[in-house]
């Protein structure tokens, strides 16, 4: 059991990455992208059917965590507070600029929520990367310092942006679609940059994750026996849904979605 | 242990956890109103029954949408602020956390996404099926969030090893009686504010005397007919709850009745079994609290019980402006009632955090005032302002009425030049 709800960890923490990933590097880019707010609806509407589920899988680590590793959340998110606090607040705003954007009125309103989508893309990823960087130096209690921190952080925000340009240019149509062929260039075939991306992004976790010693802090046999299979379970049903909505919106976007 | 960082700490998870719970409730009553109405308009194919899926439909994903970013602090927040809870009831109540994030929060927000993106794209059946999941999942939601926090109230189920709770009797938590009382109160409190909601909404347009009088007379009418079983059965199992505190929890009973000498007694019996420290929670926070809960109650059951009546005239539904006016003013009541029922219900159990095992004190993390000040100043300002946005999106929404052109179940397929999308051959939806 113990085992299991390792790999169920695992799997959740690199889901996530890979995932989220995709759009939260496609929002950072987001002013790149698209340039008056049609365009930009349309790099939204690129990862519209998808982000909710996408962040979905943090929510399912923080869950799990608390479930199989109680202890190991409690001290991991106690000790990174203040690393997680611009990361729930830029999730916060990014979520607020998608799903208002299209609510609210006017031209001002649309791009208030284009900065909001942007500014809390970047936080994420920025914070995700100051996350990764004290579990990868070996200190997981404390938050990262120094010149170490800050550069983990912008390679890991510069790999989400990476991530979300490779996708970008499976989704998009038009003049952005051409912005992203310019970034990526015409070597290899299309899907090749956003594989590679997704691979280092869902790897990267694993190595940082080792540091912090998880099968020593499962919960007691009694709580996993029951947990670890209904999550297996549901969780086995939710991927084959996410996968059939991944297929259901393959095709690249040629028009604005509901956001 | 600083006390300044336990106040902080306690007050940001009062304001987050009242925060959303103003999102909840709208959420979870709403949800079973569109999932009810597009049943209807599945089966009866008529456009004003899939007119009013879409209007219902939009209100309530604005409410879900602003409303999920609470949940998200409500989530990491048990780990980043109280992380003696995690360590000591960890094996307890860390699974039925762990079991509402994956089972509903993760089912829910990926059917939701189906369900909203999906509109044109989905078989209408399919399509149904995606909202009835999402309503589920919801309720599953509910049940477990109330399995955590009925553990906390009325721990069972457990026993103690190396200073730590494991699980002991599963059945026993998951039909702990402080946790499926409060279930039943929560979910039929949830349907009365949908129904409030509804109510006041059309009541707005027919007071206007909008072109759309079919449309919100039906509504009003449906939001009319919600509220007044639904106000019954929260009050049932209210009353339930109430009569399990003398067991359960006693202190909170006598703090609620004011009665001095009891308070007294029971603080006596606590200091012998759990040693010196004050036992009685706040008088004002506990009593002023349950007080107003029931004062809104009593409101509410005089108004829902002449609704009920006046609804069954036409005449009145369409034309009775003063009854317009009292239903866009009773939509706040259920808000309040259910807040302050929460703050009776969590103030009332003080100094505990799980009662009788652990107390919020020694709950609390080891974080500097400085940085729990910074949390709750980021917080707080955060969902004051996702309460104000949502509250103008939905009035914004609401006043416009039902209209044809973008927002919810928009057709949004094929507007490019060239759509090479399968999805097209399909035929459109009926609503």
């Amino acid at each position: 059991m113990d085992t299991l709800a390792l790999a169920l960890l695992a799997f959740f923490v690199s889901g996530w990455f890979v995932l989220a990933g995709a759009d939260i590097g496609t929002g950072m880019l987001l002013p790149y992208l698209g340039r008056d707010s049609g365009e930009r609806r349309l790099v939204i509407a690129s990862f519209a059917p998808f982000f909710l589920g996408n962040e979905v899988w943090l929510v399912a680590t923080a869950g799990l965590l608390a479930g199989c590793f109680p202890e190991l959340e409690g001290a991991l998110l106690t000790g990174q507070f203040p690393v997680l606090l611009p990361l729930l607040a830029g999730w916060i705003v990014r979520d607020l600029g998608l799903w208002t954007r299209g609510r609210g009125p006017g031209r001002r309103w649309r791009a208030l929520c284009d900065g909001a989508v942007t500014a809390g893309s970047w936080s994420l990823a920025l914070s995700a990367g100051w996350l990764l960087a004290a579990l990868l130096t070996g200190r997981p209690y404390e938050p990262a310092g120094g010149p170490v921190a800050v550069l983990t952080a912008l390679a890991v925000a510069a790999l989400f942006a990476a991530h979300g340009l490779g996708f970008a240019s499976l989704r998009l149509t038009g003049v952005p679609y051409e912005r992203t062929r310019r970034l990526v260039g015409r070597a290899g075939r299309p899907w090749h940059p956003f594989a590679l991306t997704a691979v280092l992004l869902g790897g990267l976790p694993l190595a940082a994750g080792g540091t912090l010693a998880p099968g020593s802090y499962t919960a007691d046999p009694a709580t996993l026996r029951l947990l670890v299979p209904a999550v297996l379970a549901v969780t086995a049903g939710t991927v084959a849904v996410q996968a059939w909505i991944w297929r259901l919106f393959r095709h690249r976007v040629t028009g604005p979605s509901y956001l | 242990m600083n006390p300044d960082v336990l106040d902080l700490a306690r007050l940001q998870f009062a304001l987050t956890a009242g925060g959303h719970f103003l999102f909840v409730a709208l959420t979870l009553g709403l949800a079973t109103v569109v999932a009810a109405l597009q049943t209807k308009a599945t089966v009866s194919g008529k456009p004003l029954d899939a007119r009013l899926v879409r209007f219902w439909g939009q209100l309530y994903v604005i409410n879900y949408a602003v409303g999920i970013v609470t949940g998200l602090v409500m989530e990491f927040q048990f780990g980043m602020s109280w992380n003696g809870l995690t360590h000591y009831a960890g094996n307890v109540f860390g699974a039925s956390l762990a079991v509402e994030t994956i089972v509903a929060f993760f089912v829910e927000s990926t059917f939701l996404g189906l369900w909203i993106f999906g509109w044109h794209r989905l078989n209408r059946w399919a399509h149904l099926a995606a909202i009835w999941v999402v309503t589920l999942t919801a309720y599953l939601s509910a049940y477990w969030i109330l399995v955590s926090n009925g553990f906390l109230n009325h721990p069972v189920g457990h026993r103690t090893e190396n200073g730590m709770l494991v699980l002991d009797d599963p059945v026993a938590v998951l039909t702990n009686p402080s946790a499926l009382l409060a279930f039943g109160h929560i979910v039929a409190g949830a349907l009365l504010t949908a129904g409030f909601f509804m109510a006041g909404v059309s009541a707005y347009h027919l007071f206007r005397r909008s072109p759309e009088w079919r449309f919100f007379g039906r509504s009003l009418r449906i939001g009319v007919f919600l509220s007044f079983p639904a106000l019954m059965v929260t009050a049932v199992f209210g009353g339930l709850q109430f009569s399990t505190l003398s067991t359960f929890q006693p202190m909170k009973s006598a703090v609620f009745g004011q009665k001095t000498a009891e308070i007294a007694q029971i603080q006596a019996d606590m200091v012998a079994r759990f040693g010196p420290g004050d036992y009685v929670p706040s008088i004002g926070w506990t009593r002023g609290a349950g007080l107003v809960m029931l004062i809104c109650f009593a409101l509410m059951m005089y108004f829902t019980f002449a609704g009920v009546i006046l609804a069954f005239f036409r005449t009145v539904v369409f034309r009775f402006r003063p009854w317009h006016v009292a239903l866009m003013a009773a939509v706040p009541l259920p808000y309040l009632a259910m807040i302050s029922g929460w703050v009776f219900r969590e103030a009332g159990r003080q100094p505990w955090v799980v009662y009788g095992l652990l107390k919020t004190e020694d709950a609390v993390s080891g974080l500097s005032a400085g940085q729990m000040r910074l949390s709750l100043t980021v917080f707080t300002t955060l969902f004051v302002l996702l309460v104000v946005l949502n509250a103008w999106l939905l009035v914004r929404h609401a006043r416009r009425g039902p209209v044809e052109a973008g927002g919810l179940g928009h057709d949004d397929r094929g507007e490019g030049p060239d759509a090479p999308d399968p999805a097209d051959a399909l035929p459109a939806a009926r609503y």
